[in-house]
């Protein structure tokens, strides 16, 4: 405060300083903003520059021309590699859910000695190298299950490097549902199933389905404990696109490919924001 | 309708002692206060009757079924938490449904009914809502009704007004009475609050760590309080600790004379002492007169110290008197609180109802105020 601005009304000459002052001010904030902006926007473009570039790829066709037939071999040839992959994916989040749901139930509710060593042992895969698990896997299946010609070896492999994603989500939801909710359903009459179904599972739905999302995506794109673990005739997007790369170099087609899955992943994600995201209980615990 | 008795009845926690061996009967429609501090075992008490927690030992009888190792949900009960505990993702129509749809009931019978509950609760209109909608009191009368739609044997209410603000539960704890009394369901209702629990309840049971103090109506417990712990935790009481010294006169007329800090005390107090019992003889604020000059002649007991300090209250003034080094709380109104809003120096104390309990050391279980002995009278 200088003795100038604390004189009562500040004649038209003290006025013209702070003007300029302000005027100052706000050329800096200003190029604050300019230089936040361009920062997000730097960021923006390393992050999506990959998946625009391979888009873009994916419509070059012979001799650098625009082409929209690479994504036949999508819906032709890759078709089937698409197919097992959704199979794979539906069949391991079934598995995830079917385990996860006791199993966060148990941890959550109950008091049994080792809780804490027994989560982190199960939330171990989320640690291990895919190629360790993959090696691990291929040891159990040849000797003791015998389980290599089968989707199910695919799908268990799946399930076990999966588990953890779904698992915690379900955890945290449980944790902080209050215990009253399950109190009030049996002094009201319900038996435990009545209660779990009516009550606990839709209350819990931003966890289970976070779980359901983390894994899907997981799963959908997984091709490094794939390679270990498929069966011959089995062959998953993401691993048929790692197979043509390896074998004839990135081809469009193989982009359009890659292109497809990412699509989808990305589809697996709006709608899980679209349908959980604002359900029962606003937000999610994801986000 | 039912009746509740509980026998023996105990819960511990390792070796915390939460209930101790209570036995307590509750008589058909009657509505029944467990009242006492945190942590004195009245809401675990509630929770094994709901069958929410395992008891350690004794039995819980619904009439004349032993329910102590039924599940909650076969036991019927309908028990109203602290927190409504509405399911939120559940319409109101839905919620107070809930019971009924459980245990399979046709459609139309249970539309039928939530529109019954919602209109005794006097929320009709609402079942579309969603809990998230209702404020808290609607909340809890929702939590009401859903519990009545099942139609319990007996009610179970844990400290169900404490979320609630003053007002809210000034009047929702006649709400509550007032549908208690319609249904003419038995009723258990945990509180700490007192006002609350003396304006609802038929009986009332003071307790303190995991035992029943004293079981009784309002006047029972605030004007006979059988132990220290009732006596100090129920309104404010000035307790005087003393010795027996004397019994003057005989039958209804008998005075039973304390020595207490160098002041002799007269008790009508029936408590069966002998000479040189230690005793406390308490003295609720609300009976001490502050005495002006020439006054004195209808008190039996008179006593003179010098006021310390004048809490003025609006309808009544506390004034904190110095008697022989001990502090007296006197509380008065009316007119009179008018003439020590700025007191000072001496004044005279008349008073005659003082209660007198045998000191906690020599019998901690309290007294139970069965047959006088006979103690010779001294002057």
């Amino acid at each position: 405060m200088t003795a100038g601005e604390m004189s009562a009304p500040p004649a038209p000459a003290a006025r013209a300083p702070g003007a300029q002052e302000r005027a100052r001010r706000v050329t800096s904030r200003r190029l604050v903003d300019l230089l936040g902006h361009a920062y997000i926007w730097f960021v923006l473009i390393v992050f999506v520059l990959p998946f625009l570039t391979l888009l873009a790829y994916s419509f070059t066709g012979p001799g650098g021309t625009y082409a929209i037939q690479n994504f036949q071999y999508v819906l032709g040839s890759f078709g089937e590699n698409l197919w097992w992959s959704f199979r794979v994916a539906g069949l391991t989040l079934v598995i995830n859910l079917l385990v996860a749901l006791p199993a966060a139930y148990a941890i959550v509710r109950y008091p049994f000695p080792g809780k804490r060593l027994l989560f982190s042992a199960l939330t171990l895969p989320l640690y291990v190298p895919g190629a360790v698990i993959g090696i691990s896997l291929v040891l159990v299946y040849n000797f003791t299950y015998h389980l290599t010609t089968s989707v199910w070896g695919l799908v268990l492999a799946m399930a076990v490097g999966t588990f953890p994603l779904m698992l915690t989500p379900i955890v945290v939801a449980l944790k902080d549902l209050p215990i009253v909710f399950e109190e009030a359903a049996a002094c009201l009459g319900a038996t435990r199933w009545q209660t779990f179904w009516r009550i606990v599972f839709p209350l819990i739905g931003p966890g289970v389905s976070a779980g359901l999302m983390l894994s899907f995506i997981i799963v959908f794109n997984e091709y490094l404990v794939t390679l270990f673990v498929h069966p011959p005739e089995i062959t998953t997007a993401p691993l048929r696109v790692f197979n043509l790369v390896r074998t004839a170099g990135l081809a469009p087609t193989t982009a359009a490919l890659a292109v497809t899955m990412q699509l989808i992943s990305f589809g697996a994600v709006l709608l899980f924001f679209r349908v959980f995201g604002t359900r029962y209980l606003k937000g999610t615990y994801l986000i | 309708m039912s009746t509740v008795r509980l026998s023996q009845l105990s819960k511990h926690y390792g070796q915390t002692v939460a209930v101790h061996e209570l036995d307590l009967e509750v008589a058909d429609g009657e509505l029944l206060t467990l009242l006492g501090p945190s942590g004195c075992g009245k809401t675990t008490t509630l929770r094994m009757i709901a069958g929410l927690v395992e008891p350690s030992g004794g039995r819980i009888e619904f009439d004349d079924q032993d329910v102590t190792w039924l599940p909650p949900r076969a036991r019927n009960i309908g028990f109203v938490f602290q927190s409504p505990a509405l399911f939120p993702h559940l319409s109101v129509a839905r919620n107070i449904a809930f019971g009924l749809s459980v245990k399979g009931a046709k459609q139309a019978a249970i539309d039928a009914r939530v529109e019954e509950m919602l209109a005794l609760v006097g929320l009709t209109g609402y079942g579309a809502r969603m809990p998230s909608q209702l404020s808290g009191g609607q909340q809890q009368r929702v939590a009401l009704a859903r519990v009545l739609a099942t139609d319990p044997r007996v009610l179970l209410f844990d400290e169900p007004l404490s979320a609630l603000d003053r007002n809210l539960r000034d009047t929702l704890k006649y709400s509550i009475l007032e549908l208690q009394r319609r249904t003419g369901k038995t009723a258990i209702y945990v509180t700490h609050d007192q006002s609350e629990a003396f304006a609802i309840s038929d009986r009332i049971v003071v307790m303190n760590a995991g035992r029943a103090e004293q079981i009784g109506t309002q006047t029972d417990i605030y004007l006979q309080p059988r132990t220290p712990f009732v006596a100090e935790f129920i309104g404010s009481n000035n307790g005087l600790p003393g010795t027996v010294s004397g019994v003057e006169g005989s039958g209804e007329d008998a005075r039973t004379i304390v020595s207490s800090g160098g002041m002799l005390l007269r008790s009508r107090s029936r408590v069966p002492a002998a000479i040189g019992d230690k005793v406390v003889a308490y003295l609720r604020p609300e009976d001490v007169v502050v005495l002006q000059d020439g006054e004195g002649s209808a008190f039996e007991n008179v006593i003179e110290g010098t006021i310390e300090r004048v809490i003025f209250e609006g309808p009544t003034a506390q004034l904190r008197v110095d008697i022989g080094g001990r502090e007296l709380r006197a509380d008065i109104s009316g007119g009179r609180r008018l003439l020590f809003a700025k007191g000072q120096g001496r004044v005279r104390l008349g008073f005659n109802e003082l209660t007198l309990i045998a000191a906690p050391s020599d019998s901690p279980a309290g007294v139970d105020g069965d047959g006088e002995q006979e103690a010779a009278p001294t002057a």
